[in-house]
């Protein structure tokens, strides 16, 4: 069979012959046209995260974002109404935001001073007599994602029309947000201390793939975990070394979502006494020994740590330790992702700062390895066509799936599952023409 | 700690790093404004700076991690901001902000040869432009002084040209002049960054 016209095929069989239970097609991750398909029936058709409501608090907040590749400005309007605007000028097609963020309650097209409201209305356009009487100047309101849903702040826009309400879109996966939230403490989550930013060069799949992949560690990260053994005879990330004999579990949330649960090995007994030490370490554990009644003393500690959860909804938000990582992708074989910092409302000023040095520990130490192994697949996966398969299948014949309560399912922390679950979905999502829109009906300019 | 499958060596964290604390935060925020003052009155000619900084960055082009820490004091902090100009280290995330212990691991996780960003590893030519040296005598510092550099690199066939400036903070010592705090300023700190997993 030749992969490759099949490809070309957009039929509901097709897809089922480019993604099995078992492999995937390596036009999946190669192949501009597919990835095209993605950018109007993922990053158009389902929820796409955008950004933290505490990155842009104020009325007439705003911040640059992407709608897969689509540029668009988040804004926060005079009432406190969130919007998300495509970033482009109605009359010649220039991104009118050039900032990354900021305060505006208007934005004005450099290039021939078209100006829109920070609701997307149009406000003035220079000259208008000239368009004559009938010029309508709602008809050039800048287009907007028709669907804008947070979610305990989290941030989703869609250009579906169609698609189910973001809390059922979340789902399952929802209970485990709240965790994710819940457990460091404080009053809330705040998104303002920068952020590790990457520019790789691969599909924004091998990303995805590797947020819920606990088989590479010891390989992948083998120089970190020598390190670590060598100079404090273990710690962080040692229980993944023979990770099929740990207690952890891969899990199914549905809709693509799903989780790796590293909690019951990290905090046993403390994650903060399994963290490798950070810069830091020792003034805040002398201040919280000093501070803090006995009881509290471990519990204010682990406030530092990373959360355990690789928390993965589908399509481009990952919650791996503290940070809020998201993915962009702007070609088939070019992707940004950004590990947005956090700090806890609420909580003594050094729990924060203590939270940015280890929130700065795997980027420099880990994600460099997995971003050239990504880099590497692409390779790969682009340049020798006779090579057609990725191969997913680790756990399927080994019978360790087990049905968990509300229709989740687990595996070993080790399974494909995690590939599995959301390929599942990404091809019931290509499989449909979804109702996108960026204009109301009857508006289209 | 795994502490029941690791009986080797595992004393205290080594070396003890004590000294990262609100005041050394609060230290760092003034050095950073400092090093962005455009200051021509203070500039001045001080021996041994030069030498110092062309040996800091010639060790790193060599890969020679060992004679590169020598050259750094024990309470020292290497920072790569990940915004420009650079916040507060204290409530901002840095694309790499360490003490010496930290630096070790960085050195040390490299030395496995198993760090698979580095392999093949990279080759660098930096150019330190010419520095802004002046006195700045506090508690832990001597000298200050700024460079900008442009620095080539290539890894697996593929070239790179990255930028900035640095900030030095340094310190007569025994030993000789020694670097207390380099602070490095890419121009695209704030942008998405390609592989950076050598020193910068």
């Amino acid at each position: 069979m030749n992969m490759e016209l099949a490809t070309t095929d957009r039929t509901d069989g097709a897809w089922d012959q480019v993604v099995t239970d078992t492999r995937v097609h390596r036009s999946v991750y190669a192949d501009p046209s597919i990835f095209q398909h993605e950018m109007a029936s993922i990053f158009a058709g389902t929820w796409v995260y955008l950004l933290h409501e505490s990155e842009i608090p104020n009325a007439n907040d705003f911040r640059a974002a992407r709608l897969g590749s689509r540029p668009v400005i988040v804004t926060r309007d005079a009432k406190n109404q969130l919007h998300v605007l495509m970033n482009r000028c109605t009359h010649r097609g220039a991104t009118i935001c050039r900032e990354k963020s900021g305060q505006a309650a208007t934005f004005t097209c450099p290039y021939h001073g078209w100006r829109f409201k920070n609701d997307g209305k149009l406000m003035g356009v220079p000259g208008r007599d000239a368009y004559g009487n009938a010029f309508s100047r709602d008809r050039f309101s800048l287009g907007r994602a028709p669907r804008v849903e947070s979610y305990r702040g989290f941030v989703f826009a869609t250009l579906n029309q169609e698609a189910p309400d973001l809390e059922t879109h979340l789902g399952q996966a929802r209970f485990f947000i709240d965790q994710w939230l819940d457990q460091g403490g404080g009053d809330g989550l705040v998104v303002q201390s920068s952020a590790h930013r990457f520019h790789l060069k691969c599909n924004w799949k091998l990303i995805f793939d590797n947020a819920g992949d606990g088989y590479h560690v010891p390989f992948s990260h083998q120089s970190l975990l020598k390190m670590t053994a060598d100079r404090y005879g273990g710690g962080d990330m040692t229980y993944f070394g023979d990770a099929d004999k740990s207690s952890m579990r891969v899990y199914d949330l549905g809709n693509g979502h799903t989780l790796i649960d590293q909690r019951e090995e990290m905090y046993n007994p403390s994650a903060w006494k399994q963290q490798r030490p950070q810069p830091g370490r020792e003034t805040f554990e002398g201040s919280v020994a000093a501070r803090k009644p006995q009881d509290e003393q471990s519990s204010t500690l682990d406030m530092a740590v990373g959360s355990g959860m690789n928390l993965n909804i589908f399509p481009n938000l990952l919650l791996i330790g503290n940070q809020i990582q998201v993915i962009e992708p702007l070609s088939v074989g070019e992707t940004i992702l950004t590990w947005y910092a956090t700090t806890l409302d609420g909580v003594d000023e050094e729990v924060n700062v203590m939270r940015m040095r280890t929130q700065e520990d795997f980027p420099i130490l880990g994600e460099t390895d997995d971003a050239a192994n990504f880099e590497a697949c692409q390779q790969g996966l682009m340049s020798i066509p006779e090579e057609e398969w990725v191969d997913i299948s680790r756990h399927v014949t080994t019978n360790t799936d087990r049905a968990e309560r509300d229709g989740i399912v687990s595996g070993p922390v080790t399974s494909d599952l995690h590939l599995r679950a959301y390929f599942r979905r990404w091809k019931e999502l290509m499989k449909v023409k979804p109702n996108i829109q960026t204009r109301p009906e009857g508006d289209a300019q | 700690m795994n502490e029941q499958t690791s009986p080797e060596a595992k004393a205290a964290p080594q070396p003890a790093s004590t000294y990262i604390d609100a005041e050394l935060y609060t230290w760092l925020d003034a050095a950073s404004e400092d090093f962005r003052a455009f200051d021509p009155g203070r500039v001045a000619e001080i021996d041994g700076v030069h030498s110092l900084l062309a040996s800091e960055a010639r060790a790193l082009d060599d890969q020679a991690f060992g004679p590169w820490l020598d050259l750094y004091v024990a309470d020292c902090v290497y920072w790569v901001p990940s915004n420009w100009p650079a916040s507060s280290a204290a409530l901002t995330v840095s694309l790499e902000f360490h003490d010496r212990r930290r630096l070790i691991d960085r050195v040390d996780r490299l030395g496995t040869g198993l760090a698979y960003s580095q392999l093949p590893p990279s080759r660098t030519a930096r150019v330190l432009g010419m520095p802004e040296i002046w006195k700045h005598e506090d508690g832990r510092g001597h000298i200050r002084a700024r460079a900008p550099f442009v620095m080539g690199e290539t890894r697996a066939g593929e070239n790179r040209v990255l930028s900035g400036w640095n900030g030095y903070v340094l310190r007569q010592t025994d030993e000789g002049l020694r670097i207390v705090v380099k602070q490095v300023n890419l121009i695209d700190a704030d942008e998405p960054q390609g592989n950076n997993s050598f020193f910068l």
